[in-house]
């Protein structure tokens, strides 16, 4: 399992474009994804659960991928995490 | 298999997915279904269930059923940038709700005057598939908009 804390990039937030190209990203890893934000925990494979969240732009989310592919999983969803999708 | 039938959560024209000016929706990357060009002011629950995410400025909101269905209304697009302006939410985030329950009341006049596009899509992000959709008008918690097999 790896994680990493990142900072969201877009400027309206985890909001349904970023959390959308988040999630089609993610499907295509084998790997467990979640995002954590303070104590919440979710799927980084479900868009409605990513917007649960409600992270703003700034706001340190912790990013974890469990799995093989693991390591390009973190390496690619975080850049997209702080890349600013619009 | 199991036949899920969701309402139309808005009065309005319904328009083809692929067509919605906004390629996250219309490559269906945030899930299938099909957007509806509204004529009312009232958004309401489409399906049953929780009410797991109503964005502070009421632009989108999604619910989520027992089933895992997983269902997101978004009132126009890049709508999130008027952080509210155009729109008033009537219900609140987590509460359960039933089919017709008013979620938002929105100004098409004023989100239009404010330079967004109207068009607002319906997408499933959770389980099932959209096996039939609608076309034509659409009349909000009175018409199926598609129906999910899951």
């Amino acid at each position: 399992m790896i994680e990493r804390t990142v900072t969201i990039g877009s400027k309206s937030g985890l909001h349904a474009r970023p959390a959308a190209i988040f999630v089609k990203s993610a499907k295509g890893f084998q790997s467990q994804i979640t995002l954590s934000k303070n104590d919440k925990t979710v799927n980084g494979k479900s868009l409605l659960s990513l917007l649960t969240l409600g992270a703003g732009q700034g706001d340190p989310v912790v990013l974890k991928a469990d799995g093989d592919d693991a390591e390009s999983a973190i390496s690619r969803l975080a850049s997209l995490l702080e890349e600013d999708l619009g | 298999m199991t036949r899920i039938n969701v309402l139309a959560p808005l009065d309005g024209l319904v328009v083809e997915l692929e067509s919605v000016p906004d390629e996250v929706f219309a490559q269906k990357m945030a899930g299938d279904g099909v957007a509806i060009n509204p004529t009312g002011h009232i958004a309401i629950a489409p399906i049953a269930g929780d009410l797991v995410k109503l964005f502070p400025g009421g632009h989108a909101f999604g619910i989520a059923t027992q089933d895992g269905i997983e269902l997101i209304v978004h009132i126009g697009l890049d709508t999130v940038e008027l952080k509210g302006e155009g729109f008033e939410n009537i219900a609140t985030e987590g509460q359960k709700v039933q089919v017709g329950t008013p979620i938002v009341r929105f100004d098409r006049a004023a989100i239009e005057r404010l330079g967004k596009e109207i068009v607002s899509p319906i997408v499933s992000s959770g389980e099932g598939t959209v096996v039939w959709r609608a076309t034509g008008t659409v009349r909000a918690g009175q018409d199926v908009l598609f129906i999910l097999e899951i």
